[in-house]
């Protein structure tokens, strides 16, 4: 469904980012990518939607090269790809469901919009997209008061509004306590079992990711370093470990 | 200076005579280029400013005498200087030798020099030239600034002396002496050139001391006084013709006051052309039931009723006596007769006026209500400003802000169908519009719409010119390969730059070329002028189109956000009151003028500041957004907007409270609004109008100050 093929990242500064990195997601998987922070997650992840602009390789989606395609065709591949993010960046002073409609702004007319336009159908998809992460009474709150985990809820409900096929989450829970983690990745997981989205997601926790996952791949220093299936994880060795990780890791996320 | 002087026995002789004799050598040829360039440049550049300062006290300066006596001046110092430090380096080793001495150190030494230079500024001065040449120079300035470029040059060759001694280039003593002098010497020259004069501030405090009370309390001309008024007329003819008596004379009247005069008939007054006059027939005026004790004034009215006052004829004003009548002589005034009224008779009038007492009246002078009116008109014009500030300036603020504008980089081919595309929608709508003028009846019958029709043309027709013109070769090039179409579209730009390039080269000939050969000759190159700069520019734009190698394409977005920024800047670095000067003669004197030229300098100030807001917003929800699959647009409107709004709606207020601020003075060039009364009063020396409009003034500015900050607060 998406192939990364030989991926390279180099910002302006020089700064290499991704060196080679190669790896397919099938559809209906659960991908975990993890990594120490720096070692190249957030910047693959916005590689795949051309967030940035990748230096050197190719990104297929769906059997077809979308390094290069152009503002008017990339917009319509983006709104096939739901992204949520670890700062959940919602719009703070907009209601959240104002922030759950601009998951629709792909398919909108762009003059429509600008006047805060939205057909009746998705007014009532945005309600059922909230219903389903369990907030359906905080539609018209602004996005600032709610707390963390709910925020995250609405970023989900943002991404769902684009039936999306994939979903890219960069470490969706890493600003949340445990509990909240488990909500959040519980109704991720909901969407990739029941509506058969993908789900590619950047995790902290290798405990997490063994819960969650249906497939890892680890990165170091902007390499790809690992790929395996869940079980894999679990019988990672020290050696291996420490290979994603590096050598002064301690084994504190496993648990 | 604070390090104990001199130092030189630590120091480096040769780099200290090096720096005496051209300052900063020493330094540089110590490898502290920098310093030694900073220095020369200082002295150079003090130097100059300090002759040609002192030179203008000569109303045609001279500048080699000035610079003749400045050099003296600083040498003599500079030996003074020099004279005074060694005292002390003899006293503090062989007399005192006391270490609580030389905390005698630098500062004593400077209060010591300025000192001597006031004890011995005659001597100093007589040595330095002769008394006429002296004359011509401001030799106050000129001595205190020779004695701190004396004391700056002293300090450089102590300096280089440590500088060239030191092993390591990096520890550089500080600099901070050698600033201070520099300080004083250029606080020397400001005293000269605002013509700073204290101690005529102090001698003069009287003609202010006069002035204050009627500003600071005008209130008395704020409001109407009420007076009665009682006129009594006498009718008199003048010319008298042969036979005629005149009018009849008044019969007192025993209840009301009355006034009249015999004869009611005689000649006008002489006055010749040398200067001399002779008065007309005297007549006698008698009056009565006046009020006892009141002044009363005698008016004449020429035939066609224009009252003066008559002058060298008799006594005008006229005390009433205890039984309320008075008697007088007054002879017949000079009066011209106008050629309208020359036939028949002409019948004057004498007036004779009792005013009462002023009373006072609740209701405002006139002055006061013009006042009222100004002050509404510079809070309308502050108003206006801001409003029509806010439509233009919102939009440009979003061109002007680099996170949203760095990130849009064309292909060159769609840069270049953009572009094309965009000229030829702006033409197509100008064409449109110059059709459609003359049916509504041209400018002159139909401005407004004129002007609505051609910026919607010409707006939707760039803006779809710019969209279908890159899209549209974009996908003709698509299939060329990438070098054919970069070829083509490098040769396409460069075609249409040729005609900017044309008409750049012509505007060269005319305005540059013309200023260093004269007109006419750079008239007959113009037009070979016009083709090789388009030729250039041409070629410019087809190696850039060339040469670029980006993949990505052409920063266009930078591109626009520094041209945005840059006029930004400039059109904000002039004040409004410069662009009145320039729009009264546009749209005349009033407050339209001040309106647009303070709407301009508003729209530049403030898509700056809306630009820095939207730069320091949050990216997050931008790249989210984004990510949906949003357009620019709509990207704008979701993410961008909303985290603006605050910072928008406090800057905007703050502007209103700035523009009101700035109108109040617009008037003063002719741009509206209290100012413009505030100026013609001042120039009557009506001190308590101008008082009136100072408080008025200080009084909104103060309320709108305390308002928009309360309600700044509210938002941010």
């Amino acid at each position: 469904m998406l192939k990364v093929e030989h991926l390279t990242m180099v910002y302006p500064d020089g700064t290499i980012a991704l060196r080679d990195v190669s790896f397919e997601v099938r559809k209906g998987e659960f991908m975990g990518v993890i990594g120490l922070s720096g070692s190249g997650k957030s910047t693959l992840l916005r590689c795949i939607n051309r967030l940035l602009e990748p230096t050197e390789g190719k990104i297929i989606w769906q059997g077809r090269d979308i390094t290069h395609v152009e503002e008017a065709e990339l917009r319509a591949v983006r709104r096939e790809i739901g992204m949520v993010f670890q700062q959940f960046n919602l719009v703070k002073r907009s209601s959240v469901m104002t922030n759950v409609l601009s998951g629709r702004l792909g398919y909108t007319p762009p003059s429509w919009s600008l006047i805060n336009r939205f057909s009746r159908k998705d007014r009532e998809r945005a309600v059922t997209a909230l219903k389903r992460v369990g907030i359906p009474d905080k539609a018209n709150n602004r996005a600032d008061e709610l707390s963390g985990g709910q925020q995250q809820r609405v970023g989900i409900a943002r991404a769902l509004m684009q039936e999306p096929k994939i979903i890219l989450a960069d470490e969706p829970v890493a600003s949340l306590d445990p509990v909240l983690a488990h909500s959040i990745l519980g109704h991720l997981e909901d969407l990739n079992k029941e509506d058969k989205i993908t789900v590619l997601c950047s995790l902290h926790f290798l405990d997490l990711v063994q819960r969650y996952c249906t497939r890892v791949i680890g990165l170091r220093e902007g390499r790809l370093v690992f790929e395996g299936g869940k079980e894999d994880i679990g019988q990672l060795s020290d050696k291996r470990f420490k290979e994603i990780y590096g050598e002064e890791a301690q084994r504190l996320g496993a648990r | 200076m604070a390090n104990h002087l001199p130092a030189a026995p630590k120091g480096s002789p040769l780099h200290a005579i090096l720096s005496l004799i051209v300052p900063g050598l020493g330094q540089f040829v110590a490898r502290a280029r920098s310093r030694g360039l900073t220095i020369l440049a200082s002295v150079l550049i003090l130097g100059g400013l300090s002759i040609w300062t002192i030179a203008q006290e000569a109303r045609f300066p001279n500048y080699e005498l000035s610079f003749s006596i400045y050099v003296k001046l600083v040498l003599e110092t500079g030996f003074l200087l020099v004279f005074l430090l060694s005292l002390r380096y003899l006293l503090t080793k062989f007399v005192f030798r006391d270490p609580a001495a030389e905390a005698f150190g630098t500062y004593g030494i400077a209060i010591l020099f300025f000192l001597a230079l006031i004890l011995a500024q005659e001597p100093i001065l007589s040595m330095a030239g002769r008394p006429e040449d002296l004359a011509q120079v401001y030799t106050g300035t000129a001595l205190y600034s020779a004695a701190a470029l004396a004391a700056l040059w002293f300090w450089q060759v102590i300096d280089a002396g440590r500088v060239g001694a030191l092993a390591d280039e990096n520890k550089l003593p500080s600099m901070a002496g050698a600033i201070l002098i520099m300080c004083l010497l250029i606080f020397a020259l400001g005293y000269n050139i605002t013509d700073f004069d204290l101690p005529k501030a102090i001698r003069e405090y009287k003609d202010i001391s006069i002035l204050f009370p009627r500003i600071l309390w005008p209130w008395k001309e704020a409001f109407a006084y009420d007076q009665e008024v009682v006129e009594e007329f006498q009718l008199i003819q003048a010319p008298c013709p042969e036979g005629e008596s005149g009018p009849p004379s008044n019969e007192p009247d025993p209840d009301e006051p009355w006034i009249s005069a015999t004869p009611t008939c005689g000649e006008i007054g002489v006055r010749d052309l040398s200067g001399g006059f002779a008065p007309g027939t005297e007549l006698t005026i008698t009056g009565g039931n006046f009020t006892p004790g009141m002044e009363v004034h005698i008016l004449w009215k020429n035939p066609i009723g224009n009252p003066f006052v008559p002058r060298g004829v008799g006594e005008t004003d006229i005390t009433i006596d205890e039984n309320g009548e008075f008697t007088t002589k007054l002879s017949i005034p000079s009066v011209v007769i106008p050629e309208s009224t020359a036939a028949g008779a002409q019948i004057h009038t004498l007036v004779v006026r009792e005013e009462s007492e002023e009373v006072f009246s609740l209701r405002l002078s006139d002055e006061m209500k013009l006042a009222l009116v100004g002050i509404l008109e510079t809070i309308m014009i502050g108003l206006m400003a801001t409003f029509f500030g806010i439509l233009l300036a919102f939009p440009l603020s979003f061109l002007a802000a680099r996170n949203l504008m760095a990130p849009i980089v064309l292909p060159l081919q769609d840069l270049v169908g953009s572009i094309a595309g965009l000229a030829i929608g702006i033409l197509l709508g100008a064409f449109a519009t110059g059709q459609i003028a003359p049916i509504l009846g041209g400018l002159e019958q139909a401005p407004i719409p004129i002007f609505l029709i051609a910026l919607l043309l010409v707006i939707t027709l760039g803006t779809l010119g710019f969209q279908w013109g890159g899209r549209l070769l974009g996908s003709l090039l698509k299939n060329l390969g990438t070098n054919a179409s970069r070829i083509i579209s490098a040769l396409i730009l460069g075609a249409m730059l040729a005609v900017p390039g044309y008409y750049l080269g012509q505007a060269f000939s005319r305005g540059a070329l013309s200023i260093v050969v004269g007109e006419e000759r750079a008239a007959a190159s113009e037009v070979l002028l016009a083709y090789a700069g388009a030729v250039v520019v041409a070629l410019l734009g087809i190696s850039f189109g060339l040469l670029n190698r980006n993949p990505r394409g052409i920063p266009f977005g930078s591109l626009i956000y520094a041209i945005t920024r840059t006029i930004l800047n400039i059109v904000r670095a002039i004040e409004a009151i410069v662009y009145v000067v320039i729009f009264v003669i546009w749209v005349g004197l009033g407050p339209f003028a001040g309106t647009i030229a303070l709407t301009l300098h508003t729209i530049a100030s403030l898509a700056k500041q809306y630009s820095e807001a939207i730069e320091s917003i949050d990216p997050g929800p931008l790249e989210a957004v984004n990510a949906t699959g949003a357009t620019r647009l709509q990207t704008i409107v979701y993410a961008v907007v909303p985290q603006v709004v605050p910072y928008f709606i406090s800057f905007t207020i703050y502007r209103w409270d700035i523009n009101v601020r700035m109108s109040t003075v617009l008037g003063l060039v002719g741009g509206g609004g209290i100012g413009f009364l505030l100026i013609q009063w001042q120039r009557l020396y009506q001190w308590e109008l101008v008082g009136i409009s100072l408080w008025l003034i200080a009084i909104t500015v103060a309320t709108l100050d305390y308002v928009s900050s309360e309600i700044r607060k509210r938002y941010v």
